[in-house]
């Protein structure tokens, strides 16, 4: 079967029933939402009902690609989403080589609604699905399920998303797997999957997918190429992350003043400390080789490494990614990198999310300092600062994982244990609406702050975060201007400047909701992509056939950015809910000097996003004006029916 | 006589040369089709890949000029190389030798690097 790629197909998977069945999504869709997250975003709020329980038969989990995936645009993007157990919206997107077999299996979106009453697994081959027996998978680890189901179906090309223990088990916002290390999802679509009893989903396609202007798309390949490729990238960051990946960022945050240090309470880590945990150390003595998504044009971003020696010996993994040195080190001031590698491997064996995990550890290990927690809550574990017992750090990281003695107040969150600990704990429990933060720190960037605070998923730096805000070099206010954004860069890029931070948080949440909509590797976002869109926006009329213009194009993605508000908002969230933590918004940092995050400061700039997104100041909800304009009247209509106040 | 070789160890499994192959004579991306000169077969846990090739070399059409065919303009790690036997053992010797010097070739060609590389001294502390 040969695909083009204007119409969209959704496979609807009730699991009550025990029923599947393939339909057609609109085609003008394609045009309007594009696809992947832009979809899964109005899929989301047209059939998820308001208030509805989120480990309910009436959740949806959508797990879906888009109209590029398939071509070597499409980076194996695949998008997950589902309401989350916190009632915010839950999107992820993660790597791998499953999306293109998707669609290439004739299916671009899996809706699954219902529960199975025993684990079952889904098996979709060439369009045709069979929901099968997964009791001999139930329980099982990550890497024990993909050897088991591979040995199963017996084709080495079948390709696999599934959820570990922890997914089985509820565990706070655990994530979908696939291909063992790359997960996606975070805000808690491995809990809400595993509600279902849905322990995995394998599929083997034989199509193929045939591109509506081949000449036009090698031209806009090449274009695309260029700016993102390791050799020609006029970007600086390009080879560096290319090839050495997340680990640098330890060095390089700190060096700024800026890596979250003991819980956040400190912004400054040993400078020795920080090479024991960097890029050099893991390449020179774990990395074994070089690993990546479907048509990545970068080398190495993701790496297999393995340990030789040591207490840990003979640990195997991969995807050392996400910030997860910075989180498993100075938030920890654990500077023991086989620890951080073990740590992080048994988060993906067992399914964990790893943001859950530091941020829940280094938690009960401030308790634990100031005395909140002794060794008796413990189960007799030392968890001081500094991870004086490392063996018994991995074990309770399994315990969280199985919900077992201590792990099982963990496997709650940071939020849920420290609601039920008390005892001012929740004064440094860094979530933002019941999620924790990743490994950006707020208070030296009021961007960070911003971004993470109004984030409709929770903390979630990959829908906005520019790896390099200003590109002075690459790109003058003139410049922008052409490109249809207004703002002034130079101010934009001030870290601890309020001025422009709404406008530029605008751009970017719109520009990313495009990438991921298409979808396309948002780490790619290099060279002057942040800003000009137009090789991404070639490359979707070339492979849609679908002539759109520039401005149009843009809006899509304001469209997506709308509906997921709309969504959070229909769950009762509002503007006081777009807050900082309490810790970065009441204290100052003593050591760098930068000071708490001044709440006249913050409303300002929430005032400019609202403002520049249309939405209302006072409630955050969407104005019935910016959804008219969009092309969203039902939207609004919908929210007005729901009692909400939409102002006009 | 020019032709494709293959360096194993640097093969990150992308599946960008198998892709882009197929489509260059029908337009269609399709890593099964039969006709493509270029699979990579990926070897269970995530393990190691390994790049098969059955072709000339002369390529269909080359996206970056004639000289070269398209799957090794684009192998991001350089895996692929294209040239006479003299050439493809040069090209070894030079990943070996940068081997010995930095890590950042276990998973990645020294050809494919912009940047001039100096091994940093190593009781300096920093790099």
């Amino acid at each position: 079967m040969i695909r083009d790629n204007k119409v969209q197909t959704i496979l609807r998977v009730d699991l009550s029933l025990g029923k599947t069945r393939l339909e057609t999504l609109p085609e003008e869709w394609t045009a309007k939402y594009i696809g992947c997250r832009g979809v899964h975003s109005r899929l989301l709020f047209d059939e998820v009902p308001p208030k509805a329980d989120p480990f309910g038969p009436d959740n949806i989990l959508y797990i879906g690609t888009g109209p590029l995936e398939g071509t070597p645009i499409g980076m194996g993007r695949l998008s997950v989403a589902c309401k989350s157990p916190r009632g915010t919206v839950a999107e992820g997107s993660c790597g791998g080589f499953f999306g293109p077999e998707l669609r290439r299996a004739g299916i671009d979106y899996i809706a699954v609604s219902g529960k199975a009453d025993r684990p079952v697994y889904l098996w979709l081959h060439d369009g045709e699905a069979e929901i099968r027996d997964a009791r001999h998978l139930w329980g099982r680890k990550v890497n024990e399920t993909d050897a088991l189901l591979r040995e199963e179906l017996s084709d080495p090309d079948v390709q696999f998303r599934y959820i570990g223990p922890a997914g089985e088990n509820l565990v706070h916002s655990s994530p979908i797997f696939g291909n063992r290390d790359n997960s996606g999802g975070r805000a808690g679509c491995g809990e809400v999957m595993g509600s279902k009893k849905l322990k995995a989903i394998a599929v083997r396609g034989s199509g193929g997918i045939r591109v509506a202007d081949y000449e036009g798309f090698l031209k806009a390949y090449r274009n695309f190429h260029r700016r993102v490729a390791v050799a020609t990238s006029r970007d600086v960051w390009t080879p560096i992350w290319g090839a050495y990946g997340a680990p640098v960022i330890v060095r390089v945050f700190n060096d700024q003043g800026g890596i979250m240090t003991r819980n956040a309470q400190e912004m400054h880590w040993d400078e020795e400390k920080c090479n024991r945990v960097s890029a050099e150390p893991y390449l020179e003595k774990y990395v074994t080789r070089a690993k990546a998504c479907f048509c990545c044009p970068l080398p190495a971003c993701k790496k297999q490494h393995a340990i030789r020696s040591g207490p840990f010996e003979g640990f195997r993994g991969g995807n050392l990614w996400a910030a997860i040195p910075s989180i498993f080190g100075p938030l920890l001031d654990n500077d023991d990198l086989e620890l951080i590698i073990v740590m992080a491997g048994m988060c993906n064996q067992y399914g964990l999310d790893v943001f859950h995990v530091a941020y829940t550890l280094a938690w009960a290990m401030e308790c634990f300092e100031k005395g909140i927690f002794t060794q008796a809550d413990t189960d007799g574990l030392d968890l001081r600062f500094g991870c004086p017992d490392k063996a018994g750090l991995v074990e309770l990281i399994r315990k969280i994982a199985l919900r077992e003695g201590f792990g099982d107040l963990l496997a709650r969150g940071c939020a849920g244990a420290s609601k039920i600990v008390g005892k001012g704990s929740e004064k440094f429990a860094l979530v933002v609406k019941g999620q924790e933060l990743e490994g950006i720190a707020h208070r030296n960037s009021y961007m960070v702050a911003l971004g993470v605070a109004v984030s409709e998923v929770g903390p979630d730096h990959t829908r906005w975060y520019p790896p390099h805000p200003g590109h002075p070099a690459l790109l003058k206010n003139e410049d922008l201007a052409s490109l249809g954004v207004h703002l002034d860069l130079a101010k934009a890029s001030q870290g601890r400047n309020p001025e422009e931070k709404g406008k530029v948080l605008r751009w970017f949440t719109m520009s990313r909701a495009i990438v991921e909509s298409l979808p396309s590797c948002v780490f790619l976002v290099r060279d002057t992509l942040g800003f000009d869109l137009h090789p991404w926006h070639d490359l979707f009329q070339a492979v849609t056939g679908i002539q759109m213009d520039y401005a149009e194009f843009i809006r899509a993605g304001e469209r997506v950015m709308n509906l997921d508000r709309a969504f959070l908002v229909r769950e009762g969230f509002r503007r006081a809910d777009d807050r900082p933590p309490f810790r970065m918004a009441n204290e100052d940092v003593p050591d760098f000097g930068f000071p708490k995050l001044d709440a006249a400061i913050f409303d300002r700039m929430l005032d400019d996003y609202y403002q520049a997104n249309g939405w209302s100041l006072k409630t955050s909800i969407p104005r019935q004006s910016k959804l008219e304009e969009l092309g969203l009247g039902d939207v609004s209509r919908d929210l007005e029916k729901c009692g909400m106040e939409v102002e006009p | 006589m020019k032709r494709i070789y293959v360096i194993e160890d640097l093969c990150n499994g992308c599946r960008l040369c198998q892709t882009f192959c197929s489509s260059l004579k029908t337009g269609v991306f399709n890593p099964d089709d039969p006709q493509t000169g270029i699979r990579v077969l990926k070897m269970p846990g995530e393990e190691q890949d390994i790049p098969l090739v059955q072709c000339s070399g002369t390529c269909l059409r080359s996206i970056g000029g004639n000289e070269e065919p398209t799957c090794v303009t684009l192998c991001p790690t350089g895996a692929l190389i294209y040239g006479n036997l003299e050439f493809a053992r040069s090209r070894r010797m030079e990943l070996a030798a940068a081997r010995e010097t930095h890590g950042l070739f276990k998973v990645l060609a020294p050809w494919k690097w912009p940047f001039p590389w100096a091994r940093p001294q190593k009781d300096s502390g920093k790099a």
